[in-house]
């Protein structure tokens, strides 16, 4: 059986007293999509940062195609695609340059025609030779998601992708996943509340105080149960789940 | 075990040092030139070969280090290098206070002791690391590339200085630093305080290491009360 | 290799535009010539070819180090050097890019060294500036090659700035005996050939942290 694209075993992150992730387990399979919640601090990009290889955690395994993502292999680097709060762009760059650039990176040949119907896939077409430095927020992020699913990854870890894009950009940003997850690509989204754009069907998940915690998928709400005795009640569970 | 090992390192030191503190200053004959002061040469070659050969073990530590990726590897790193700059020092210390009555100067130019002090300048920039960082993997990674590119710097060094020194001829007269020795005397002196700073600086080593040791089980237990705590808001 | 085509293209294309790296190691190299001459008050002429040897590599030094911490820091903005370090590109054709980009700039910038240093310390524009060539292309090498690794480190640490030229300059020794040595030969008429053992010294030293880049830039780099 082959790995699942995105894994996590155990996972823990501590920073002295403090744990940030206490014994996540999650696994992400071909073509699911999962979306985790939480409040500031809760996590959510020290746990996005360890899927995607960047840093150690302290205990426990953060996998991507069944390898430790922070010694990935250059094949399955390729395979990876990463939107982060930091754009990954060139500000003296023009948008086309940059990914003209990140194609050259990721072995595509002839990029030309792709980077240009990207360009026009995110809307970007009248700016598309204009340098970066002068873009908008919302412009930025609309690259970074063309530079992100450029290389058709396999697996798209996104942080909080739909904050800096207006009702629009959201919709396009949605449109994009629901096409990644299409063709197979495992997905990871954080966001700050629950509600998901453009119905896409991801299996929601909250970071409370360190731990992965499955919500109702069919209210997208978190049941409310007492938890008096200690056990899993509810809906509330925190589980190694096979999405 | 380990314990008991230090103990044992320390107390052969200390009969080492003993050894080496009488021969030095009461056994060996005072060298004809020189006069007295020439004894210091016992204790300051005994700390150059320290000094060098510990930084040879940052460096080894190092490669084994990103090799293999075990943290003892990193602690020996370090503590070479902390034991290093120690015997560096002196090396420079004891080196100034021979020149000055023999030459009339604090600070020769020849090369062994300009080599030093690149070499004292290189272990003050690899502690500058390890304080900057903090303690983490990345740090220990990144002190052992220093570490061995440092360490591989050094035979170029002392080849330049050389070189260098050999086109300026030296304001003073180089001296002689092992060889000359015409008493066998001398030589079993010169042995024994080698032996002896060996000794010294293992022991260190240990003891240090332990400290360290215990440090990373303190971070271990911090954790440890982190995630209790954790655990305990939970319910 | 095709992404060190791509990496080293990107960075000459950024620097035209932006230009910070040569301005900023033109503008220092040229301050501390300026320094240098108040400070030893050359008789100037072929007989001081050893201080105007010096005080070139004084100034090639400094403004060197003070220069690369730039380099890396620009593609930390925006988080590119995590997006290079993500995409499948090796570390180590990372390092050739990054050290044919310093490489690149510092030997413009000693180009705009020597000119200056001509006018300063009345030497005249002949072919001992050539003889000059050998040991300022070598050393520029081997200095972009130091560097470039220590700058990756120096990067990730507060006050990095501050340890990037404490562990840089002593590491350099080797090629700053040299260059200056081969630079004092040139500038007094010598043969290239008197010079020999330096551009020897000069290319082992290049050789030496040309390899331990390329093989230990990926711990240098970091992980995150």
């Amino acid at each position: 059986m082959t790995a699942p694209p995105i894994e996590a075993r155990g996972l823990e992150q501590s920073f002295g007293f403090t744990p940030v992730l206490r014994d996540v387990n999650l696994r992400v399979e071909p073509g699911a999509g999962v979306l985790i919640c939480g409040r500031n601090g809760a996590g959510k990009s020290t746990l996005l940062s360890l899927l995607a290889g960047l840093g150690t955690p302290t205990a426990g395994e953060a996998l991507l195609f069944g390898s430790p993502s922070n010694r990935l292999a250059p094949a399955l680097r390729r395979r990876l695609g990463l939107l982060s709060h930091q754009s990954f762009l060139y500000p003296n760059l023009t948008a086309r340059e940059n990914l003209t650039f990140f194609c050259a990176l990721y072995r595509i040949h002839n990029p030309a025609p792709l980077v240009q119907s990207w360009i026009e896939r995110v809307g970007l077409a009248a700016a598309a030779e204009e340098r970066v430095r002068g873009f908008s927020r919302g412009m930025e992020q609309r690259l970074a998601l063309a530079r992100a699913l450029l290389p058709t990854p396999d697996v798209l870890l996104m942080d909080e992708p739909f904050t800096a894009l207006d009702p629009e950009g959201a919709a396009l940003a949605a449109a994009l996943v629901r096409e990644a997850l299409a063709r197979g690509c495992a997905v990871l989204l954080t966001a700050h509340q629950v509600a998901q754009p453009g119905s896409l069907a991801l299996a929601p998940y909250e970071l409370v105080r360190g731990r992965l915690v499955r919500l109702d998928a069919a209210l997208n709400l978190r049941d409310s149960a007492p938890s008096g005795s200690g056990g899993a009640e509810g809906s509330r569970r925190n589980s190694p789940t096979v999405v | 075990m380990n314990h008991k090992a230090a103990t044992l390192t320390g107390l052969l030191t200390l009969a080492l040092m003993l050894l080496a503190l009488f021969m030095v200053f009461d056994w060996v004959p005072t060298e004809a030139e020189q006069g007295i002061v020439q004894r210091i040469f016992y204790f300051h070659v005994a700390c150059a070969w320290v000094s060098f050969a510990a930084f040879g073990l940052v460096a080894l530590c190092g490669i084994f280090y990103l090799w293999l990726g075990h943290e003892i590897f990193d602690e020996l790193g370090y503590t070479a290098a902390e034991a290093g700059m120690v015997f560096c020092t002196l090396v420079l210390i004891t080196g100034s206070i021979w020149a000055k009555p023999i030459w009339g100067t604090w600070w020769t130019w020849d090369s062994r002791l300009t080599t030093t002090l690149i070499l004292w300048l290189l272990y003050g920039g690899y502690l500058m690391l390890r304080a900057m960082g903090g303690d983490s993997p990345q740090t220990a990674r990144f002190a052992a590339v220093v570490g061995i590119v440092a360490a591989a710097d050094v035979p170029v060094i002392i080849v330049s200085v050389r070189l260098w020194r050999t086109i300026h001829p030296a304001v003073l007269v180089t001296r002689q630093g092992g060889h000359g020795l015409e008493d066998p005397r001398m030589v079993a002196t010169l042995l024994v305080s080698l032996a002896a700073f060996t000794a010294l600086m293992v022991w260190l080593l240990m003891l240090r290491i332990a400290l360290l040791r215990a440090g990373a089980r303190l971070r271990g237990l911090a954790r440890e009360v982190g995630l209790a705590r954790a655990a305990v808001q939970d319910l | 290799m095709a992404g060190f085509a791509a990496i080293l293209r990107k960075d000459l294309r950024l620097e035209l535009r932006a230009g910070e790296s040569v301005l900023t190691l033109v503008a220092l190299a040229l301050l501390i010539l300026v320094v240098m001459v108040f400070a030893l008050n050359p008789a100037g002429g072929a007989r001081d070819a050893g201080t105007a040897a010096g005080a070139l590599w004084v100034a090639l030094i400094f403004a060197g180090t003070m220069g690369a911490t730039r380099s890396l820091a620009a593609e930390r903005e925006n988080g590119c050097l995590r997006a290079l370090l993500l995409s499948p590109v090796d570390r180590a054709t990372l390092f050739c890019a990054k050290l044919t980009a310093a490489f690149i700039f510092m030997a413009i910038a000693e180009a705009a060294a020597v000119f200056v240093l001509v006018l300063f310390f009345n030497l005249d524009f002949d072919a001992r500036l050539l003889r000059l060539g050998p040991s300022l292309a070598l050393g520029a090498l081997g200095f972009a090659a130091l560097v470039t690794l220590l700058a990756a480190i120096a990067g990730r640490l507060r006050a990095g700035d501050l340890l990037l030229p404490l562990l840089a300059v002593p590491m350099f020794v080797p090629a700053l005996i040299a260059g200056v040595k081969g630079g004092e030969l040139a500038l007094a008429g010598s043969p290239l050939g008197a010079a020999a053992q330096w551009l020897k010294l000069l290319a082992a030293f290049d050789v030496l942290f040309l390899s331990a880049g390329y093989l230990l830039f990926e711990y240098a780099i970091g992980d995150d």
